[in-house]
C-alpha cells in the first residue's frame, strides 16, 4: 500500500502543516493522492470547526449537524464555481495551467479549513466563558474573516508563479474569488443553521430555508432605513 | 480553405464532433493567424449547431427549476419550455440579424463571404453557450433555494449579459485577427512584388477593415436589443410563481421594462 498511503490523523497533520508553511507535501505522493489529501484536510478541519461552532448551548445533534454541513458547505460552493471558472480559463488561453491553477484554489480552500480548525478552541473557550447568541454569531463572522485572510494568503503564494507566467491569472482569480463569494454567501444562508438559536428548535436546514440571503439582507437593510 | 473543407468532411459524427470543435474554438485553436490564413474560422457550422442547442437546452433546464420548486406547485413543463425556447432564442435572434449584417458588411467592401460570416457567428455562439451553459449550475442552486421572483429574473439577466460579452469579446478579437490574416496574405500574393507601388501603402483596404469593425460593432448592439426583446417575446423561462404555466405570455410591454420592474421589485 506504499503507492497510495492512507490518510491518518498524523499524516495528516503533517500535510496542513507543510499547506501552511508551503513546503512539498511530506510523502512522495501521487498528484491524485494530493487532491485527497487536501479534500481530507478539508473534511477534517472543516469538521472540527463545525462542531465547536455548533455547540453552542451544549446540543451535542447541532454539533454534529453543523460538522457534517461546513466541509458540505465548503465542497459545494467549490464545485458550483468551478465551471465558468474553467471556461473562461479556456477562453484566455490558459487551459494548460488549468490544472495547477484548480489545485492552488483547492489548497487555499484547505488552509481555510485548518486555519479555522487551529481558531476553535478560542471559539470553544468563549462559548465556554457564557458568550450569548447575538455576540456568538459576530464572533463566528470573525473567524470566517481571518480564516478567509490567510486562505487569501495561501492563494497569493500559490498564483504568484501562475501570475508572472501570465498576468491574465490576476483576472482569472479576482473573477474566481467574485463568483465562489457569491455562491458561498447563499450557500451558508440555505444550509443554515450552523449556530442555532436558543429559542428554536436543534434542525439540519431551517423550514424557511429556501430563501435568498442577498434579499434577506437587502430587506433587512430597507427596514433599519424605513425604522429610522 | 482546405482546413475548413478537412472539417466539414469530418461532419456526420454528431454532436460529440460538434464538442471537440467547440472545444478548439474554446481554446482558440481555430481562431490561430495560421489557422485563419484561408480567411475564414475552420469549424463546421452543423456541427458546432448541436453543441449550441445541447448547452443552451442545458441551460434552459437550469432556468425551468425554479419553476418547479416554486411555491405555485411543480410545473414540470417550463424545464420542457425552457429547454426548447432557449436554444430558439439564439438562432432566431441570429435568423433575424443576420442577413442585414451580411449585407452592410458587403456594401462596405468586406471581403468576408456569407459563409466566413456565418462560421464567425456560429463559433461566437458556441462561445456564448459554453459560457452560459458552465454557469447553469450556478442558477440551478439559486433557483433551488430562492423564493424571490425579481431575484432569478435579475440573476439570470445579468448571467446571460456576463456570456454575451464574453462571446462578443471573441467576436471582435476574431474579427481583428481575420483581417490580419487577409492582409499578411494579400501582401505575400504571387507577383505582388512586382506592382508599382509608392512608398507609403494605400489606405483603402485599411479603412474597409475599419468599417467592417465599426459595422460589426453596431450589429452586435443590435444583436443585443433584438436578443433581449426575443427573450421578452418568447417569454417565460423561469415561470412567475404568481402565472400558471403558458407557453407564451401575450405581447405586452418590453424586455427593458420588465428588467427595470424586476429591479425595483427586488430593492422596494
Amino acid at each position: 500500500m506504499r503507492g497510495t498511503p492512507a490518510v491518518t490523523t498524523p499524516s495528516l497533520l503533517r500535510r496542513a502543516d507543510a499547506l501552511l508553511r508551503d513546503l512539498p507535501e511530506p510523502d512522495a505522493i501521487g498528484a491524485s493522492a494530493s487532491w485527497r489529501s487536501r479534500l481530507a484536510i478539508v473534511a477534517t478541519f472543516g469538521a472540527l470547526y463545525g462542531a465547536t461552532m455548533g455547540c453552542h448551548g451544549g446540543r451535542p445533534l447541532q454539533a454534529t449537524y453543523s460538522a457534517v454541513k461546513l466541509p458540505l458547505m465548503l465542497a459545494a460552493s467549490f464545485a458550483i464555481s468551478l465551471p465558468p471558472f474553467f471556461v473562461v480559463n479556456t477562453l484566455f488561453g490558459l487551459r494548460d495551467d488549468f490544472r495547477r491553477a484548480v489545485g492552488a484554489l483547492a489548497t487555499a480552500q484547505a488552509g481555510l479549513a485548518v486555519v479555522l480548525a487551529t481558531l476553535a478552541p478560542l471559539t470553544a473557550f468563549a462559548y465556554a466563558c457564557g458568550l450569548e447568541h447575538r455576540r456568538a454569531i459576530l464572533l463566528n463572522g470573525l473567524t470566517f474573516a481571518v480564516a478567509s485572510l490567510g486562505a487569501q494568503a495561501i492563494l497569493g503564494r500559490s498564483y504568484r508563479a501562475l501570475i508572472a507566467a501570465d498576468p491574465s491569472h490576476r483576472t482569472m482569480l479576482r473573477a474566481w474569488l467574485g463568483v465562489y463569494v457569491f455562491v458561498g454567501i447563499q450557500m451558508a444562508w440555505a444550509l443554515r443553521p450552523f449556530i442555532g438559536a436558543p429559542g428554536l428548535p436543534t434542525q439540519f436546514f431551517r423550514e424557511d430555508g429556501w430563501t435568498n440571503a442577498y434579499v434577506a439582507v437587502w430587506n433587512t437593510i430597507a427596514a433599519v432605513f424605513a425604522g429610522s | 480553405m482546405a482546413m475548413i473543407e478537412e472539417a466539414e468532411r469530418e461532419g456526420g459524427g454528431g454532436w460529440t464532433r460538434g464538442f471537440r470543435d467547440l472545444d478548439r474554438v474554446l481554446r482558440g485553436e481555430s481562431t490561430r493567424p495560421s489557422a485563419l490564413r484561408g480567411g475564414s474560422i475552420a469549424v463546421a457550422p452543423g456541427r458546432l449547431t448541436w453543441a449550441v442547442t445541447v448547452l443552451c437546452m442545458a441551460y434552459g433546464a437550469c432556468m425551468g427549476v425554479f419553476a418547479v420548486l416554486s411555491p405555485g406547485g411543480p410545473r414540470s413543463m417550463q424545464v420542457v419550455a425552457s429547454m426548447v425556447k432557449t436554444p430558439l432564442l439564439f438562432y432566431l435572434t441570429l435568423a433575424v440579424t443576420l442577413p442585414s449584417l451580411y449585407v452592410l458588411n458587403a456594401l462596405v467592401g468586406s471581403r468576408l463571404s456569407f459563409g466566413s460570416v456565418f462560421r464567425l457567428l456560429s463559433a461566437s455562439l458556441g462561445v456564448n453557450a459554453a459560457v452560459l451553459a458552465s454557469m447553469g449550475p450556478i442558477v440551478a442552486f439559486f433557483s433551488v433555494c430562492t423564493t424571490s421572483y425579481p431575484f432569478m429574473v435579475v440573476l439570470n439577466v445579468a448571467v446571460f449579459a456576463a456570456s454575451g460579452f464574453l462571446a462578443l469579446g471573441f467576436l471582435l478579437q476574431t474579427l481583428q485577427r481575420l483581417s490580419v490574416a487577409r492582409a499578411s496574405s494579400s501582401a505575400v500574393e504571387p507577383g505582388a512584388d512586382d506592382r508599382p507601388s509608392g512608398p507609403v501603402p494605400p489606405m483603402t483596404d485599411e479603412f474597409a477593415r475599419r468599417r467592417v469593425r465599426l459595422i460589426f460593432r453596431i450589429w452586435m448592439v443590435l444583436f443585443g436589443l433584438v436578443g433581449a426583446q426575443m427573450g421578452w417575446v418568447l417569454r417565460p423561462f423561469i415561470g412567475n410563481p404568481n402565472l400558471p404555466f403558458a407557453w407564451f405570455r401575450p405581447r405586452e410591454s418590453n424586455f427593458f421594462e420588465a428588467v427595470l420592474q424586476a429591479l425595483a421589485a427586488l430593492f422596494s
